[in-house]
């Protein structure tokens, strides 16, 4: 039993040191999960609310934990994933339905297939197009996105990483 | 803190499902709202995944993140009025709409200040009132007069807006056509302040309620115009005696001339031209006109009366940049 929660808790704090690193992290053996879990890859989600602090005549931006926002509030959505198991994880997906309160900032999500349409189609948001309220097409923009979709080509068994992006509460 | 074990057991017993990723990829409802998100909703969000390995396929749904969104004041006024409105002898009706653009309820103070810099003359609030039947017209004895103390709006829903009448009536010293304005101000009850003020506990559903970036107070000039009218009264003469000359003779007839004239953009309600018969002189019968019709001397359906105690001639509302001419006659004693 002691045993078990040291290693639980070890694992954790592998885990933490990877959530730490920038996106897409190397790969880190963790020896102990793998053996928990096999052939798992798991995904946590968690959001901050961007800040600008004016300190001194100096604008900087803080990330702090939400308990409420307003309107027009800016939004860091991070998605941090973790290969705890014993084998290469490939064609890893990560879809994130846009909640309907929530805008995608331009340029939030940059580099990442979009869908404006509900999930049925996706593409570079540049590419898309939806219909304008007089029935003909316009391009999509950052605001007509309803879903987010990220591809990682392989995770190696161990490895971390993570995605974000930024949204504003409508 | 957060470790894995959590999600890797759910991922554990959803292993192979793609249904889950399936069902939260449907379409959601676009609550889109020009004042925001209500105050009050919970922005939840659930991320999935789906992998390959060598063992197979498998797919993972993300904890759930979830936050609240507060209420945010904001307000908005404008004046509806497109051109001054006219202030006479009855006051101006000044029209302005004042908006919640918050995501919650609220309720706003309203001011009128008829003291605003390039005023020509300060007008006099007379009285505030809401267009309860919401047809833009001020309907007296209809729409809801707003008792001093209270000169607030109902409590307005996010995105509803309802239209403010001032009352204006016009300063001893205003001219004809000098123009003014009035300024309406709506506050939130809850509170002002700069953007980000936060008020703890005042916000819909026990949250805190944030000024919003128009400081929760907004408001909006509205103009009106004074439209006065003025009357002038010109007596004049003219003597025709027995001789055919113009001496003032026993016999001879005087014939008056009574031109009054109403100038300005009003008009004036309620004109008589009064007159009395000279001493040594005699009321000729059947002499009044007005405007060169002859009028009866007796008290009867025309608009004259004449004889040997004057003459009384009803004109009545007449409008500014009119004349009316009132002629009689009398003969020396």
């Amino acid at each position: 039993m002691n045993v078990s929660i040291l290693v639980k808790s070890l694992a954790g704090s592998i885990a933490m040191m990877a959530m730490a690193s920038p996106a897409l992290a190397a790969a880190q053996a963790t020896p102990a999960a793998s053996a928990q879990a096999p052939a798992a890859v798991s995904l946590k989600i968690d959001v901050m609310i961007e800040k600008t602090v004016t300190e001194n005549g100096v604008s900087k931006v803080q990330l702090v934990d939400p308990k409420v926002v307003v309107p027009g509030d800016k939004l860091v959505y991070t998605l941090r994933y973790h290969n705890a198991g014993g084998l290469p994880a490939v064609n890893y997906v990560m879809t994130n339905p846009l909640p309907s309160a929530v805008l995608l900032a331009p340029d939030g999500a940059p580099g990442t297939d979009v869908s404006v349409d509900g999930g049925k189609t996706w593409g570079k948001l540049d590419a898309l197009k939806v219909t304008a309220t007089d029935g003909s097409p316009r391009a999509a923009a950052a605001a007509d996105v309803t879903h987010i979709r990220w591809t990682i080509a392989q995770i190696a068994p161990g490895a971390s990483g993570e995605v974000q992006y930024h949204g504003i509460v409508r | 803190m957060n470790t894995y074990l959590t999600p890797l057991r759910r991922a554990a017993g959803i292993a192979g499902c793609s249904i889950v990723a399936l069902s939260l990829t449907a379409p959601l409802a676009q609550t889109a709202h020009a004042t925001g998100v209500l105050a009050g909703t919970l922005i939840e969000n659930t991320a999935t995944a789906t992998y390959e390995t060598g063992a197979g396929t498998g797919s993972v749904t993300s904890n759930k993140v979830t936050v609240k969104v507060d209420e945010l004041l904001d307000v908005a006024v404008s004046t509806l009025s497109t051109a001054p409105a006219t202030a006479t002898s009855a006051p101006a009706v000044l029209v302005y709409s004042v908006t919640n653009s918050g995501n919650g309820p609220e309720a706003f103070n309203l001011a009128a200040d008829p003291k605003v810099s390039g005023n020509a003359f300060d007008g006099t609030i007379k009285s505030l009132a809401l267009d309860s039947n919401n047809n833009g017209v001020y309907d007296p004895g209809v729409d809801t007069l707003l008792t001093a103390g209270a000169l607030a709006t109902p409590v307005l829903a996010p995105d509803k807006s309802v239209k403010v009448f001032v009352l204006v009536t016009l300063p001893a010293g205003a001219a004809d056509a000098q123009t003014s304005q009035v300024r309406l101000t709506a506050t939130a009850q809850t509170g002002t302040g700069t953007p980000g003020t936060s008020f703890t506990g005042k916000g819909e559903g026990g949250g805190d309620a944030v000024v919003g970036l128009t400081t929760a107070s907004a408001n909006s000039l509205a103009g009106l115009v004074a439209s006065l009218a003025n009357l002038t009264l010109t007596k004049s003469a003219t003597i025709l005696d027995p001789f055919g000359t113009a001496k003032p003779v026993p016999g001879a007839v005087v014939t008056y001339s009574l031109a009054a004239k109403v100038s300005g953009s009003g008009s004036l309600d309620g004109l008589h031209v009064i007159d009395t018969i000279p001493d040594g002189t005699t009321y000729v019968p059947g002499s009044l006109k007005l405007d060169a019709a002859a009028l009866t001397d007796a008290a009867d359906g025309d608009a004259g009366v004449g004889g040997a105690s004057g003459i009384d001639v009803t004109l009545g509302k007449i409008a500014g940049g009119t004349t009316k001419t009132v002629v009689f006659a009398v003969k020396i004693n």
